[in-house]
């Protein structure tokens, strides 16, 4: 909210300096955005008067002319045809800035010197409109009203020599959304006394209640309404310090009665609503529920469709505005009327918020209301507002208020403890400044002791309701600053063990094997979601068409990080990320649901494309395949023992996964390992191989071994290597063969690893050759050369049966 | 004692003598003069003949010890030559650039909230956490946000259905936390957070919190500034100091925005700070009694702070990142960086 320095003055002495103004509103709670010096760009800017023309000798279309700027008069070169004797006009001196600049294409603003022009000295500039940045004139000077006063600097001439806060006022304080509200929190701090305007009306004889009546028909939301009627009022301009006023907190003047209504809800902070009277059926304000679909124009010239809840202000025959948000275009104030109603009320906030939220229309009214207006500032307002139209525009008021209060809201009375202030605060403030603060706030001390202090609240503190509100609003003002910086010793420890922390160790692990962690949006278009499944969760109100789902797999965000690095030359790529994925359960979800039937899992993604090994001067070049990425997750498998997985080989395709292996951890299905397939990567315009396993966190988590780690003794006697190569059918899955080997050998094969495959035409067509690496050990014994070749006859001979292979050498 | 000095003499030359061989045809002709089986130490040894009886086993202690000394140098210099010898023959360009290796990297985000943890897990804290998809009551309204509350404007919403959303902020784990346990608890809760706004550099449509909730007889507001002003100078530096500025939170009351001083500048103004000398960068305040009441504690026993900021802002301070989006990009040059 937009508070105007100038303006404050009115209800305080405040002599200091802006900055300070926002350093102590900042300590009060109330941030300020911004501080605007409005009279800024007109610096060096003052009011001049003409008082010589001449031609310049050397430029037909120049003059010479000689300017009295009060104090001294100046020669100023000037190319504008409208240029005459008598003129008041804006005057610009070297060193200011000038907004806008004639004889630039883009009108960009430029510093002015003084100068020499065609051989005659220039010691300023005087503006046109355009200049100056206030219209759109170029054609000629700018003349001010005659009345001006000669050497004023420009922007007091405007009204803009003030200085604007931009406050943001948090929800809790409706009450600060006026000057005079922030005027009395400024006047606790700065020790000021705050005086509110005294508002004396000079009424006519005719009784109120013979022109006007107003029925509330729903009391709940609108527990009070209140109206007054100025007669024969003259609508025109405002007087230009209210017009500066308005827009220096940013509104348009519009007339003087609409103005005054907005001064009085700047000013007091309670919004208004002014009626042609004689535009008012029956000259009588009903306040009632709309129909169900009842169409309305406001003031903005909008059709509204209302609701059976949207409380409207009707007069005998038609609604005329909808309450505390916005008029009705059907009595509005305009060049014609001639008499007004005000109204003055106080409206239910939740109503407020409802309607406002319904119809997509936050106004300076609803904004206020909604946040809680004062339910007994509403005759002030009321009264503030006749005052300034008859002063203004020149209104007969009439006797007396017509004030509809059925039911009186009163002032809270709450209690506040000192021992309870200072146990919440942790420190003991002196009562006395306690006291100081509570009166300082307009709290009425019904009762003090030693103990604490019983209050009234005023009604405009909506927000004081609980001890904890007052002892919030005593250490606010008294400073958070004063209160000192404690630490307790007290240490906790849960009485559950502290689970490992797998997140750190598996990236530390993946980190080690030179992957890249990435972060990714949780949010991707429906059209991507359903690849990996019907059941993911929809967002009812997405940015976009483009985050309109929720994630069911860390697939597709991480092919298109691929993509944008590719786009980039980055090819080589080697990514990991762990991150949640949602989905609608299904009934065989195990997972716990811990907010309706949506089931959150945490998952491990890992990524590999390009170059298996950086581009180097004596290694063939590689690119990664499926065994890199099965090596990484078994790596990362050792790395955190975890050993009840089991890869499952499906033969089949699909368009997520060119190739695919199951991972079970634990006896669960647990993810997969896949080459991506094509239609999936066209999708993301990733033309590469990309290698991926997404596997569930949670189960990595729970099988790891590293809990349950013990010391196994180291094996007393060594280890024997045998090398062993067979011709097979081309078909024969590899992992067939170890089975097979593992089986007939039992734990004498304490390791076998495949170290060649080989295909020739001696070997034949249809056949290739594996060789393999076995470690035969025994924990009894060393084994001697005949056992070990007792052990190997057996296996290939179980191999050569079982398989139809040949041993190839030994 | 003639013959003493004349090993003294020997000795020294042979030292002398020994620096300058630099190749093998050198060290021979040194070998040869005075290793040689006509050396010169040999001859040394033809002169103990003259030296009287008695002091005979003292000089030939002497002469012998250098004898030793001199084969052990010898030996060593011989190596040394060799050694240089090979190297010349064989030449190995090591200004050939290591084979390159990928480097792994942790995601920024990850390293600041790492910092962010350690440092309260040292002081007590435990962690917890929560779900993604959050019901209203526990986001809202047992955050003392009822329904029609315009404190709901604060942070606008991701629907997923009528009282389903994506939660807005990690104090729903605050609630969750106390509705499974009694005082004492003392917690953070990291986690990612979603807001229904436009995005652009300063903001997105989703970012990561850290939650802090510490709950027990007699926690006060001065042991919340005690308690944060010791993590902000591990976390920022020990020099940096903490603005408690007042603030509206529904669920604390009394409720504070906290600044730390730029520790960019030192406090002096700059562009970080936009030339005010301080950095937004959490808000905090006393649990409301409110929250106690939702969760069942008594609020006049207990008392209890709370506090919550976010890892990416904290990490574009401490890295000067000026961007948010950058985070959700993942381009390797960016990754490359930390």
């Amino acid at each position: 909210m937009k508070i105007s320095h100038k303006w404050l003055k009115n209800y305080i002495d405040l002599n200091v300096e802006p900055e300070e103004v926002k350093e102590k509103l900042t300590m009060l709670g109330f941030e300020v955005e911004s501080v605007e010096y409005l009279g800024e760009r007109f610096k060096n800017f003052y009011v001049g008067e003409v008082v010589e023309v001449n031609k310049h000798p050397n430029a037909d279309k120049l003059t010479v002319c000689k300017v009295n700027l009060g104090k001294d008069t100046f020669q100023i070169i000037c190319g504008a045809p409208n240029v005459a004797v008598g003129q008041k006009v804006p005057v610009a001196l070297a060193g200011a800035v000038i907004p806008r600049n004639q004889h630039d294409p883009e009108g960009k603003p430029f510093v002015l010197t003084k100068a020499k022009i065609r051989g005659v000295e220039s010691y300023g500039m005087i503006c046109s409109e355009y200049e100056l940045g206030l219209g759109d004139d170029k054609e000629g000077i700018m003349v001010l009203e005659p009345d001006a006063k000669v050497g004023q600097p420009l922007a007091e001439y405007f009204g803009l020599d003030d200085v604007v806060y931009d406050v943001s006022v948090t929800p809790n304080r409706p009450d600060c959304l006026s000057h005079i509200g922030i005027a009395r929190e400024l006047a606790l701090a700065f020790g000021l006394k705050l005086k509110k305007p005294e508002v004396k009306l000079n009424e006519s004889d005719k009784k109120i209640t013979d022109y006007a009546s107003v029925e509330i028909l729903d009391v709940e939301n609108c527990p009070r309404y209140s109206a007054k009627v100025v007669l024969n009022v003259k609508v025109e301009q405002s007087p230009k310090w209210l017009q500066n006023y308005l827009k220096a907190v940013g509104l348009r003047p519009i007339n003087n009665i609409v103005d005054i209504t907005n001064f009085v809800l700047y000013e007091i902070g309670h919004p208004l609503h002014a009626f042609d009277y004689d535009k008012l059926a029956g000259h009588k304000i009903i306040v009632k529920c709309a129909k169900d679909g009842e169409a309305f124009i406001t003031l903005d010239g909008k059709v509204r469709t209302l609701r059976k809840d949207t409380l409207m202000i009707c007069d005998a025959e038609k609604p005329v505005a909808i309450a505390g948000v916005m008029g009705g275009q059907n009595s509005e104030i305009t060049e014609q009327t001639r008499n007004v109603l005000i109204e003055s009320a106080y409206f239910n906030p939740i109503s407020i918020r409802r309607t406002s939220k319904y119809l997509g229309l936050s106004t300076d009214a609803s904004y206020r209301f909604e946040r809680g207006a004062d339910p007994n500032a509403v005759i002030w307002a009321l009264e503030r507002a006749a005052q300034l139209m008859a002063e203004i525009a020149g209104g007969e008021v009439l006797k007396g208020v017509i004030d509809v209060y059925p039911v009186k809201i009163e002032q809270k009375i709450v209690s506040l403890r000192f021992s309870r202030l200072n146990s919440v605060i942790g420190f003991e403030i002196p009562k006395d400044e306690v006291v100081k603060i509570i009166e300082g706030l307009e709290l009425e001390i019904l009762n003090r002791d030693d103990n604490g202090l019983t209050v009234r609240v005023p009604t405009f503190r909506p927000d004081l309701e609980r001890e904890i509100d007052l002892i919030e609003e005593v250490v606010r003002v008294y400073g958070y600053d004063k209160i000192p910086d404690k630490m307790s010793s007290v240490i906790y420890f849960s009485t559950e063990k502290i689970k490992p922390d797998f997140y750190e160790i598996v990236r530390e692990g993946l980190i080690g094997a030179g992957f890249k962690e990435i972060v990714t949006n949780s949010m991707l278009d429906e059209d991507k979601a359903s690849l990996f499944g019907d059941n993911f969760v929809r967002v009812l109100n997405p940015i976009s068409r483009e985050m309109s789902a929720l994630r069911t797999s860390l697939i597709p965000s991480a092919l298109s990080v691929v993509r944008h690095n590719f786009g980039y030359g980055m090819r080589d790529l080697k990514l990991f990320e762990i991150g949640r994925v949602f989905k609608i359960a299904t009934d065989e979800d195990e997972k716990p649901r811990l907010v309706g039937n949506y089931v959150e899992e945490e998952r491990l993604l890992i990524l590999m494309t390009g170059k298996a090994e950086p581009i180097s001067y004596d290694i063939k070049e590689r690119n990664f395949d499926i065994y890199d990425l099965k090596g990484e997750v078994e790596r990362l498998f050792r790395r955190i023992f975890l050993e009840n997985y089991r890869f499952i080989y499906y033969p089949n395709n699909s368009e997520i996964a060119e190739l695919e292996i199951g991972v079970e951890i634990g006896g669960k299905y647990a993810g997969r390992l896949i080459k991506v397939g094509d239609e999936l990567l066209k999708k993301f315009d990733v033309e590469a191989d990309v290698y991926i396993a997404e596997i569930d966190f949670g189960l990595i988590c729970e099988n790891s071994g590293i809990e349950t780690r013990h010391y196994e003794e180291l094996p007393k006697f060594p280890s024997v290597y045998r090398d062993l190569a067979f011709v097979v059918d081309e078909n024969l899955p590899v992992g067939e063969i170890e089975n097979a080997m593992r089986e007939k050998m039992g734990d004498v094969l304490k390791s076998v690893r495949l170290f060649d495959i080989y295909r020739d035409d001696k070997i034949g067509a249809g056949k290739k050759s594996v060789a393999f690496s076995l470690e035969i050990f025994s924990p009894q014994k060393t084994l001697t050369d005949e056992e070990v070749n007792a052990i190997i006859q057996g296996v290939v001979k179980h191999i050569e049966q079982k398989f139809g292979a040949k041993l190839r050498s030994y | 004692m003639d013959v003493v000095n004349q090993i003294e003499e020997v000795k020294s030359k042979f030292f002398e003598e020994i620096q300058t061989i630099e190749d093998e045809k050198q060290l021979e002709e040194f070998r040869v003069k005075y290793l040689g089986r006509r050396g010169i130490i040999q001859t040394l040894f033809d002169k103990l003949k003259e030296v009287p009886k008695e002091e005979k086993p003292i000089v030939g202690k002497i002469l012998n010890e250098f004898k030793e000394l001199a084969q052990v140098k010898f030996e060593q210099k011989k190596q040394e030559i060799e050694r240089v010898e090979k190297k010349i023959e064989k030449f190995v360009d090591l200004t050939i650039p290591g084979r390159f290796k990928y480097t792994g990297r942790k995601h920024p985000l990850t390293q600041t909230l790492e910092e962010i943890k350690k440092i309260f897990t040292a002081m007590g804290f435990e962690v917890a956490s929560g779900p993604e998809i959050e019901d209203d009551y526990h986001n809202f309204e047992a955050l003392n946000i009822p329904p029609e509350h315009p404190a709901r404007d604060m942070q606008d919403t991701f629907f997923i259905s009528d009282n389903i959303i994506l939660r807005t902020h990690t104090s729903p784990v605050q609630i969750r936390v106390m509705e499974s346990k009694q005082p004492p608890v003392r917690i953070i809760a990291p986690g990612r957070v979603y807001r229904n706004e436009a995005i652009s550099a300063r903001s997105y449509c989703l970012f990561h919190q850290v939650e802090g909730l510490y709950v027990d007889e007699g926690v006060s507001f001065a042991e919340l500034k005690g308690t944060l002003l010791a993590f902000a100078k591990q976390m920022f530096g020990s020099s940096v100091k903490l603005r408690f500025r007042p603030s509206f939170f529904p669920f604390t009351e009394p409720s504070a925005e906290v600044d730390v001083s730029c520790f960019i500048c030192g406090g002096k103004g700059c562009r970080v700070c936009k030339y005010g000398g301080w950095l937004e960068i959490l808000g905090c305040g006393m649990v409301d009694p409110n929250v106690f009441k939702f969760v069942g504690y008594d609020s006049e026993k207990y008392t209890g702070y709370a506090f919550g900021m976010g890892v990416e802002r904290i990490a574009m301070l401490k890295y000067g990142i000026d961007d948010i989006r950058l985070f959700y990009e993942n381009d390797i040059r960016f990754l490359e960086q930390f």
